[in-house]
């Protein structure tokens, strides 16, 4: 069965060279009309995976959470939206404006880039350049751009220091995600984000677990949330870099703050998780585009559930956290399963085979490497939480000294 | 006129924009802001040259990482919303360097590039090609390695400036 | 971890207290022999080297309380400090230190106390006594253009009709006569003299921040300082102050280096409607004291008259007294818990745990009392009402609309199965979460020693290993019938601060397992002591009376001169007191910290601002 997507394009490239239009301006047109789409899409997926977490973290907290509007609450964020449209955006006295406005765009823009190179199915994908995967970095990384505009055109204390916390956050955690990242970078041989997917009769996330993890892990961080929500700690600098912003300003730094969370979901699942891969998808690719829903909607539950239930961590241990743990941890990994593939390449025959009997002794190695890198680390952070506890019970203090009975006055 | 041209021209406007603006803002967070204009015009420039390995890294490494540092820099040490002025009086001297900079540039330009009328092309894998060059050791290993080294001892120097 | 503060065996006369006294220092003691009073009245000028003494011979080591009274027909202030045994318990000294009412300075006790710091404030605010030798006496709950001192006698309010409640009719002979047209100044605001409200710069504010370390408005210089310091106003409008309450906090990147609290924002003068009303009147007012548990604030102003009064009260009323304080206690600390981990950037998740089952609780309440926080539910001599049958309940089964349950068995509920479970729950998933102990560990860590010098109390105090809980060191209505051990914890810092509250809800359920019984076997008896009346006449006299409250001891220091209103109401609030310390406990830590220490304080701003 053909795929749905190459029928679309096919059809619609008929139609427009049947207009007389010339082949640059078609591309222009589609690629025009696909972004559109995508962008479209994603604003309308919005508003359903923040009523999937505002029901769910309801659960976890035994409410029952938005069931007002609409069946299920389903239209209870329709209902926001047009509320914040109809707000007016206040702009503080001492604000920059142009910085000030430009941040909730680059916010939103900077998510969005990110789906230009994700691929939905094996031909739906926006632009499958040869630098996907480095492409996927540069555009998140400007993200951080706009908190630090946020933050110092408000002309506000709290908006600066969420700044501040904010991008050291985020540039320390980009560090080990693009450590780990590199991994199904190195394992395809190629960073065109597709062939990544394409690379993946077994899910690379069996080969390299450990690194899946970090990889979730850091850009869980990137995208802010709970247990890294620095940015805007609620509870301490208030709402941090987007604290003077109001009405649909407000509204698109949210909206990035979700989709952010979703997109590094959709991340996860291209790079470590298989993509679009799934029973039948070679038969019938449109399915791709089901199975990578689904996989994106199970990795972001796990975002969900941090932040139902996990407490916020103070800017320092964040940090070391990060520098202390993470980026020696995908370091170590990354060079030592680098180095035993280049080995295994050298001695096992069909080592870099693509089948899924063929890939079996690759991902048992590998396996292995991360098991062994995995036991140290955690036996690493088991000697650590000891040593730390046994530094904090060494400066219990001591009981009140008190004066002796014979002290007190008769 | 083609798109490219256009394009070209659109970036040209962004890189030159945003430089002008850099040297000419009073107020240096907008001068930080107008660097990264100036970075994604180059970035773009790349592109249009088909090396998008090149632009990506001028985005991350350029605009994500050093833009940032320099913005954050302007942020700590600068007061935040008081009213700015140039801290000495060298501009003159500054046009002066800038304009024999562009000179010397300007001169090389035509001297060397002017019987290229287009661009060459570029080969399909070329990022392997690069990747391949930088650990030939009849490439480009020795300036990679000596590059490497002299980032490692930044890095090592600013952890011992840090802790000091 | 636990262990039982030494009963309160030895009483430390303040007859014996004058002979030592007034041995060494000859001359500037003496015993305060007005009726009904009790301590001693010391020589402004021999102030700071009695207290020492008082201190350190005496081993009243906790100032736990500064009043201030006006009598104006002698023409003197006096301000009494009531000091306390951490130590052994028992009953306190009262000091008291008498000025002229023209010119009011007396020594301070910073040096010896820092504890008073907010006290001699307050008292130079709403009295106008000064402190010589306090480093920052500034307003503290009212703000500078505030005309007078309002607590003194002959202040008026704007809308000031009599001295006393009840008042007279509005309506003499039929004239309606507006509380408007009564106002000696024809306006509800009034400034004092020379002040101009436009261009009006608070002087308060220039002082906060020159106390921070940074003057006002002048940057700070690049070529001086390594790096940038920045001031930081966290509040008044703020999600995690629990209230209108603001912290001036100079902040080095992101580590404190000084902080000061600023409150006064609710403040509403208690005590001075406290002196307009008459003493019953008072009973629903302290509930607005601490919202929280308003039903321990009753039992604080219940006793402190009862005992000047010298009521008696049945028995059935005091284990009901108990119950609902104990419960009070256990909702307390299970929303000090769950606002904790909000502060610590839970998204709501513990605290809606915890009010669950605070809503249980206060269904209870709302049956007994007809409310759920503003209870009102204390008598002078016993209580307002029994229990009631039965209590009305939400709904379990589709189709019936209210469920109710027997009293007693819902009660039982509670105490035996519900709250036990749930302590267990918390304490089960929020005391070994690692981030939670990074996060508390070795933060706000407030030694035992600078506890009590800082005067603080309740959960804060024996979190630093003072095992000091009013219920055992001076017992009051029968906690001394009752087996419990007093909680304590030994470190200090913010996680012992948030396991004690856990180690107090189950003492509490303790105490709540023996009260059961003992109310079942009671049922039906007398739970009203002497005549029900809406006038009480307490003899005259001066008293200060204090309870263990949730959040430490809450004190009322009333003075009466026999009429139907007390001559002076003075509130000693745990919240506001245990603030003093927090600058100690801040300084060296995060921004992210302080909202955690300010949340293991556990502060409520209706107590703090008054």
């Amino acid at each position: 069965m053909e795929d749905l997507f190459i029928i679309i394009y096919n059809w619609l490239v008929s139609l427009l060279s049947g207009w007389g239009v010339g082949p640059v301006l078609v591309d222009i047109i589609l690629g025009v009309l696909g972004s559109v789409l995508i962008v479209a899409y994603l604003l309308t997926l919005a508003l359903f995976i923040i009523w999937v977490e505002r029901k769910l973290v309801a659960r976890i907290q035994d409410r029952i959470g938005p069931n007002r509007v609409g069946p299920w609450g389903l239209f209870q964020n329709i209902a926001d939206v047009l509320k914040l449209l109809t707000k007016e955006i206040i702009i503080p006295d001492g604000a920059d404006l142009v910085p000030f406005m430009l941040a909730p765009m680059i916010a939103v823009a900077s998510v969005f880039m990110i789906w230009a190179a994700l691929p939905f199915t094996r031909n739906a994908v926006g632009t499958n350049v040869s630098i996907g995967v480095l492409y996927i970095v540069a555009v998140s990384s400007l993200s951080i751009m706009a908190v630090l505009m946020a933050g110092w055109s408000s002309n506000n204390k709290y908006a600066l220091l969420g700044a501040f916390r904010g991008v050291a956050m985020l540039v320390s955690y980009e560090v080990p995600m693009i450590l780990t990242l590199l991994v199904p970078v190195f394992l395809t041989g190629s960073m065109r984000v597709n062939e990544i997917v394409g690379a993946q009769t077994i899910w690379y996330v069996i080969a390299m677990p450990i690194a899946a993890v970090i990889f979730y892990i850091a850009n869980h961080a990137e995208a802010g949330r709970s247990p890294f929500d620095m940015l805007e700690a609620e509870s301490e600098i208030v709402a941090g870099f987007h604290i003077e912003y109001s009405g649909m300003a407000f509204a698109m730094f949210y909206l990035a703050e979700f989709l952010h969370a979703f997109t590094i979901s959709a991340l996860t699942a291209t790079l470590f998780f298989g993509g679009w891969r799934g029973p039948f998808v070679e038969q019938v690719p449109t399915l791709g585009i089901i199975y990578f829903f689904i996989k994106t909607f199970a990795i972001y539950l796990f975002n969900v559930w941090a932040r139902g239930t996990l407490v916020r961590l103070r800017i320092d241990q964040i940090m070391s956290f990060c520098w202390k743990f993470l980026v020696p941890i995908a370091l170590i990994l990354l060079v030592l399963s680098m180095l035993v593939d280049k080995i295994a390449t050298g001695i096992i025959p069909n080592y870099l085979d693509t089948t899924l009997l063929g890939m079996l002794p690759r991902t048992g190695i590998l396996l292995l490497v991360n098991l062994v890198v995995g036991a140290l680390a955690f036996g690493w952070i088991a000697r650590t939480g000891r040593r730390e506890r046994e530094r904090l019970e060494s400066r219990q203090i001591a009981p009140v000294e008190r004066p002796a009975a014979g002290q007190q006055a008769k | 006129m083609t798109v490219t041209t256009i394009i070209f021209a659109v970036m040209a406007i962004f890189t030159l924009g945003g430089g002008l603006g850099v040297v000419a803002s009073r107020n240096l967070f907008h001068a930080a802001l107008y660097l990264v204009l100036s970075l994604f015009g180059i970035a773009g420039l790349f592109i249009l040259l088909e090396a998008p390995f090149l632009a990506a890294v001028q985005v991350l490494v350029y605009v994500g990482a050093i833009a940032v540092l320099i913005t954050i820099t302007i942020m700590v040490t600068r007061r935040l919303m008081g009213p700015v002025e140039s801290l000495n009086r060298q501009w003159p001297v500054a046009a002066v360097a800038a304009a024999l900079v562009m000179a010397t540039l300007g001169f090389v330009l035509v001297n060397q590039f002017s019987g290229i009328s287009t661009a060459p092309d570029v080969p399909a894998d070329g990022l392997t090609l690069l990747g391949a060059a930088f650990v030939d050791p009849a490439g480009f290993l020795l300036p990679f390695e000596v590059a490497s080294v002299l980032l490692l001892a930044a890095l090592i120097g600013a952890i011992v400036v840090a802790r000091d | 971890m636990k262990e039982i503060s030494p009963e309160a065996t030895s009483d430390v006369k303040s007859v014996d207290a004058v002979e030592l006294l007034s041995r060494k220092f000859p001359g500037s003691i003496k015993p305060d022999d007005r009726k009904g009073y009790e301590g001693i009245v010391v020589d402004s000028s021999k102030l700071p080297e009695v207290a020492t003494a008082i201190r350190d011979e005496l081993g009243f080591d906790l100032l736990a309380n500064l009043s201030y009274v006006d009598y104006p027909e002698e023409g003197v202030f006096e301000v009494v400090y009531n000091a306390y045994n951490t130590a052994v318990g028992g009953k306190g000294l009262t000091f008291r230190v008498r000025t002229s009412r023209d010119e009011a300075e007396i020594p301070s006790l910073i040096g010896v106390w820092p504890g008073v710091d907010f006290q001699e404030r307050e008292a130079w605010d709403l009295m106008g006594i000064r402190f010589s030798g306090h480093p920052d006496l500034r307003r503290i709950l009212l703000w500078e253009g505030f005309a007078g001192h309002p607590m003194r006698k002959d202040w008026r309010e704007p809308f000031y009709e009599e001295d006393n409640k009840p008042y007279g009719t509005r309506w003499p002979e039929g004239q309606v006569q507006r509380a408007e047209m009564k106002t000696p100044y024809g306006m509800n605001v009034q400034y004092p003299g020379g002040f101009k409200l436009e261009g009006w710069e608070p002087e308060g504010e220039e002082a906060l921040y020159a106390g921070l370390g940074t003057p006002l408005g002048i940057g700070p210089d690049i070529h001086q300082i390594k790096t940038d310091q920045l001031i930081v106003n966290l509040g008044p409008q703020h999600p995690s102050t629990h209230g209108v309450f603001r912290m001036a906090v100079t902040v080095d990147g992101e580590t404190i280096t000084r902080l000061k609290p600023v409150f006064g924002y609710l403040h509403r003068n208690h005590e001075q409607i406290g002196e307009r009303n008459t003493w019953l009147q008072n009973m629903p007012f302290t509930d607005r004291l601490d919202y929280f548990s308003s039903l321990a604030n009753n039992l604080a102003y219940a006793i402190s008259v009862e005992k000047m009064m010298g009521q008696e009260i049945p028995e059935r009323a005091d284990l009901l007294r108990v119950l609902m304080v104990e419960l009070t206690r256990i909702q307390n600390h299970y929303s000090a818990i769950g606002f904790l981990l909000n502060d610590l950037g839970a998204f709501f998740t513990p605290v809606l745990y915890a009010l669950t089952e605070r809503e249980l609780i206060l269904d209870l309440f709302e049956a007994t009392t007809g409310s759920r926080m503003m209870c009102n539910y204390m008598r002078f001599g016993g209580l307002a009402y029994d229990l009631p049958s039965y209590i009305g309940g939400p709904a379990i089964k589709e189709g019936d609309r209210e469920r109710e349950l027997d009293t007693m068995k819902f009660i039982k509920g509670l105490v035996y199965e519900r709250l036990p479970r749930a302590t267990d729950m918390l304490d089960r998933y929020l005391t070994n979460n690692e981030v939670l102990v990074n996060r508390l560990k070795g933060v706000g860590v407030l030694p035992g020693d600078r506890a009590i010098a800082y005067s603080a109390t309740g959960p804060v105090l024996r979190a630093s290993g003072v095992p000091y809980d009013l219920r055992r060191a001076d017992p009051y209505s029968i906690y001394n019938e009752f087996d419990f051990d007093v909680a304590v914890r030994y470190n200090g810092d913010s996680y012992d601060r948030y396991l004690i509250r856990l180690d107090e809800v189950r003492q509490s359920l303790r105490i709540l397992e023996q009260v059961v019984p003992r109310l079942e076997e009671t049922e039906g008896q007398e739970y009203m002591g002497g005549k029900r009346s809406y006038n009480h006449r307490v003899p005259a006299g001066d008293h200060y009376g204090h309870a263990e409250n949730p959040k430490g001891e809450l004190g009322f220091h009333l003075v009466s001169d026999g009429g139907g209103n007390p001559y002076r109401y003075h509130v000693r609030s745990p919240s506001f007191i245990n603030l003093t310390a927090l600058e100690e406990m801040c300084v060296g830590h995060k921004v992210a910290d302080i909202i955690v220490i300010l949340g293991s304080i556990d502060i409520v701003l209706g107590e703090v601002d008054r």
